[in-house]
């Protein structure tokens, strides 16, 4: 039987412990154990961005990081973007205002990528947007109205 | 054709499904989780050929695996794919195979309480296999001698002998090609390729089954077309169709492959029936792209010209490796015939395809259905002519193309309709304004490693696959329209959205039809039990189609509600018309020119309830009786750097005839997506075998596997889309599709600017840094 450890860690603002494999990925006790399926799972090995979400305030592949290596850590989804009132955030808007949603699988972890450029560049240039969203991989739209729709946002 | 003008219809809106996808909260197939659900893991063979001999489960069960193995499915043969009509379908699979044809086919699965769990368990799992000689290029495969994949498939219900691994062919043939040739100044014959792209949609194939107390199974997976599962299944399983309940599911992107029912959907079936508790099975990515991908082509090209740019003749013999199952390759061949039919007017034509089984991932549809394929070879073709006649690239295609009052055919040679409307001279005159077309230089002129070349191209996709005589393809959709007695309108139809906005569109029709603000009205769930047969979202027919049978639907029920509105007001139900009110937002039923004669939608449902006389109501099955083309026009500047081969897109321009353009925002999203594919399939995606192991050579991972990215792509400021201004007679408020289209013309477009950049003819895509360097090299050594 693999072993199993108890992790603690805050997800979108909420604390949690959790009894893990010490195997389990992030990807999988969050989709799995607490339900956050907004973080999504399409290649499993960290080439495509799906599954980004914030760890400490910076992105990380989810689907790439044990979870017993996150204990202590602060996790922010998909989910917990949007404030507690529903009301979204800019980026959210923007991403809405522009149709820059097709299928919407790569969605939140483009969003969440838009959210971190933003947060250290308030006011990026098309090219910046373009370097940092080029790990994680869109089929629908040809990012154009990605990149539009983050720097929409700036400042 | 007088244009309408609209309420809802070509607003740009935020969409309805929008919230919920950028919140993370849509629900797809993959995130679906039921009480008492297990997890299927499939084995997958190792070789590309073999007779699986014996399948040893002792160790597996011992440790609580629910199993299945080729012994324990029906024996039935299948196509995954039901839209040709039953004696043009061909046969050829079942649930688990007794002998593997590519590496990668499931041949047994498990079931257990965590997926890890069931991925031990399979490796507990002992297969003895008779290896086969395996065979991988399409011409080898047809030798006689060569290893055959198949003895024999069903086509209808007759057993078809398969010889020299040739899956179906096709003939074709209108005028006398001889006479089309003789007639000629200039015969110019070329050989194309494209090559065997894989679809890499986000979400790899998913699929989750509940087996209810009935008898009965509940389905949830990424599928474009649920009526088609739910035939298949009662089919295989032998179950009552009333009994089978496929839901309409969000999908993380298809472009084509999940258009049949994918073959993780009978497995999961058959291990949630054996273990009577539901289960689920999501595809890994490299399962997934061992399960599909596009079909190849290999097309050999033959023009008769006159000097003056009039062609005479035509003929495209075609050679498609789809692998080693035949899903949809007979359709797919007539496809490609009307697409070179109805690309430029020749008097004299004949085409001649064949498809070809090879031990390899089975080929499926993928976006524009062999659409992109003709056209790269037959828009390279064009190019070449144009420079043989000293004739301008744009002249020559205005001089040729198939436009109003000629004949198309949107699904081969039996589905034909006549052309209503028509934006191809618009498009390409502005596109030409667009990009500097007048500004473009000969290769000759141009020196330095960078060099700049600006090519064009144009296509077309048809719009769903209607005719007025019905064809060898089934189309129709059914639609439902209900009141509620709040004012808003509950529209139920089967139709998918595969990203490009179809169920907006469809909600925006209904609106318009009724008169009422498109915030009043909702997409319902769906699934196979409480919708009529639909032929679903596929072949750009969306829109056209399904939107023409939600505004019958619509039409019908807001009949309904004006009788009810006429006994209230006591005016005839003629006079009265509804229209979008913002003080009380919802419609509201009105008679023109009286005051105090009106009364809001809500009202009269309400009104109709208490009174007890019914619900506004319809459900409407209807066939589209044309395919109108949606025309498309690419012009695209590339940049390439001789020292290293490398070829980057730096602008571009799309443009759409879509006659009227329903979701603005979301059609010019579907260009610039079609963009971005298209640019990947001209110089990027393509997947290779190793021939001594069967193996893809990219590992079937997606970072071996290329795509473009953001930072690939030309600046937002530099990739221009526009729409025609038209208005197509036969389409609900106008409208034609948009869907494939927008990928057609891209690859040919782009092979021709690299020409005029550097004065090299490219005749096989994906167009690499490798063979770019090369025919440089070829080039200089010549000089």
């Amino acid at each position: 039987m693999m072993k199993r450890k108890m992790v603690n860690f805050k997800v979108n603002g909420e604390l949690h412990e959790v009894l893990v494999e010490s195997n389990a990925l992030l990807v999988n006790v969050l989709r799995e154990e607490l339900g956050l399926t907004g973080t999504k799972y399409s290649c499993g090995t960290g080439q495509c961005g799906s599954c980004t979400v914030l760890v400490n305030g910076k992105p990380a592949l989810s689907c790439l990081m044990l979870a017993v290596a996150v204990d202590g850590a602060d996790i922010v989804t998909i989910e917990g973007l949007a404030k507690p009132d529903g009301s979204l955030e800019p980026v959210q808007e923007a991403f809405l205002d522009h149709s820059a949603i097709q299928c919407g699988f790569c969605t939140p972890g483009m969003v969440i990528m838009g959210r971190d450029l933003l947060n250290k560049n308030s006011n990026p240039s098309e090219s910046e947007i373009q370097e940092h969203i080029k790990g994680t991989l869109c089929r629908c739209t040809g990012y154009t109205s990605i990149v539009r729709a983050i720097k929409s946002c700036g400042k | 054709m007088k244009k309408r003008t609209f309420s809802t219809v070509g607003q740009v809106t935020r969409r309805k499904d929008g919230i919920s996808k950028v919140t993370g909260r849509e629900v797809y197939s993959s995130d679906v989780s039921l009480p008492n659900m297990l997890y299927a893991r499939v084995l997958r063979s190792p070789y590309p050929h073999a007779k699986i001999v014996s399948i040893d489960l002792t160790e597996a069960e011992k440790m609580g695996a629910i199993c299945i193995t080729p012994a324990d499915v029906p024996k039935i043969r299948y196509n995954e794919r039901q839209v040709s009509i039953p004696e043009k379908t061909y046969r050829d699979r079942t649930v688990l195979p007794e002998k593997t044809r590519h590496v990668g086919e499931g041949i047994a699965a498990v079931a257990a309480r965590t997926e890890a769990l069931a991925e031990k368990m399979l490796q507990k799992i002992t297969v003895k296999y008779e290896r086969l000689k395996a065979v991988f290029d399409p011409f080898e495969a047809m030798k006689p001698g060569a290893s055959q994949l198949y003895k024999d498939v069903i086509l209808g219900d007759v057993v078809l002998p398969i010889t020299r691994n040739i899956a179906c062919n096709r003939e074709v043939s209108e005028g006398d090609i001889e006479k089309g040739f003789k007639e000629a100044d200039l015969v110019i014959e070329n050989e194309f390729r494209t090559g065997r792209a894989y679809h890499h949609q986000m979400e790899t194939k998913a699929v989750v089954c509940r087996p209810e107390p009935d008898g009965g199974i509940t389905i949830w997976s990424t599928m474009q077309s649920i009526h088609n599962a739910r035939q298949l299944l009662g089919r295989i399983f032998n179950i009552s169709l009333s009994k089978i309940n496929v839901h309409r599911v969000p999908i993380g992107g298809t472009f084509g492959s999940s258009i049949q029912m994918n073959s993780p959907v009978a497995i999961c079936v058959a291990l949630a029936l054996k273990a009577r508790t539901p289960v689920k099975l999501v595809l890994t990515r490299e399962e997934d792209m061992y399960d599909h991908c596009k079909y190849p082509s290999i097309i050999k090209l033959k023009h008769g010209i006159k000097r003056d740019g009039t062609i005479t003749a035509g003929e495209m013999k075609v050679f498609v490796d789809i692998g080693a199952h035949n899903i949809q390759a007979y359709p797919l061949l007539g496809c490609m015939a009307g697409w070179f039919v109805s690309l430029y007017r020749m008097p004299h034509m004949r085409f001649e395809g064949t498809s070809v089984y090879t031990n390899k991932a089975p080929a499926c549809a993928m976006q524009g259905f062999g659409n992109p394929q003709v056209s790269f070879a037959v828009e390279s073709q064009i190019d070449i002519i144009a420079e043989e006649l000293g004739i301008d690239p744009i002249e020559m295609r205005l001089k040729n193309y198939v436009g109003l009052g000629e004949t198309f055919w949107g699904q081969g040679p039996t589905v034909r309709s006549v052309i209503r409307s028509c934006g191809v001279e618009e498009m390409l005159i502005k596109g030409k304004e667009l990009i500097g077309w007048d500004k473009r230089v000969k290769p000759e002129e141009k020196t330095g490693r960078f060099r700049l070349g600006i090519g064009v191209g144009r296509s077309f996709h048809t719009s769903g696959t209607g005719a007025p005589v019905p064809g060898e393809v089934m189309d129709y959709s059914t639609a439902m329209v209900k009141f509620n007695e709040d004012g808003s309108v509950d529209c139920l139809t089967a139709l998918m959205c595969h990203g490009g906005g179809t169920l907006e569109a469809i909600a925006k029709i209904v609106a318009e039809e009724i008169g009422v603000p498109l915030t009043k009205v909702e997409i319902s769930p769906a699934d196979t039990r409480s919708t009529g047969y639909d032929v679903c979202t596929h072949a750009t027919r969306g829109v056209y189609c399904g939107g023409a049978s939600a505004q019958r639907a619509a039409n019908e029920a807001k009949r309904k509600l004006l009788k009810f509105a006429s006994r209230i007001l006591e005016v005839n139900p003629e006079v009265l018309k509804i229209r979008p009110d913002e003080e009380s937002d919802q419609g509201i039923i009105f008679l023109e020119g009286a005051k105090g004669k009106s009364i809001t939608v809500g009202e009269v449902a309400r009104i109709a309830q208490i009174k007890g006389w019914g619900t506004a109501i319809s459900v409407e099955s209807h066939r589209q009786v044309n395919c109108p083309p949606c025309f498309v026009t690419n012009l695209i500047e590339v940049e390439v750097d001789t020292e290293t081969g490398q070829i980057k897109p730096v602008r571009a321009v799309a443009a759409v005839d879509a006659g009227t353009v329903i979701n603005p925002d979301l059609a010019a999203g579907q260009l610039e997506g079609g963009l971005c594919r298209g640019i990947g399939l001209a110089l990027l995606e393509d997947t290779e075998y190793n021939p001594e192991t069967g193996e893809l050579t990219c590992g079937a991972n997606l970072t071996d596997y290329k795509i473009y990215t953001s930072a690939d792509m030309p600046l937002v400021d530099d990739i221009h889309t526009f729409f025609a201004s038209t208005y197509e007679p036969s389409g609900p408020m106008g409208a034609k599709g948009v869907g494939e289209a927008a990928i057609n013309c891209t690859a040919g477009t782009v092979a021709n600017a690299i020409y005029n950049a550097i004065g090299v003819r490219f005749k096989e895509a994906p167009i690499t840094p490798e063979k770019v360097l090369a025919k440089l090299g070829e080039k200089t050594k010549k000089h």
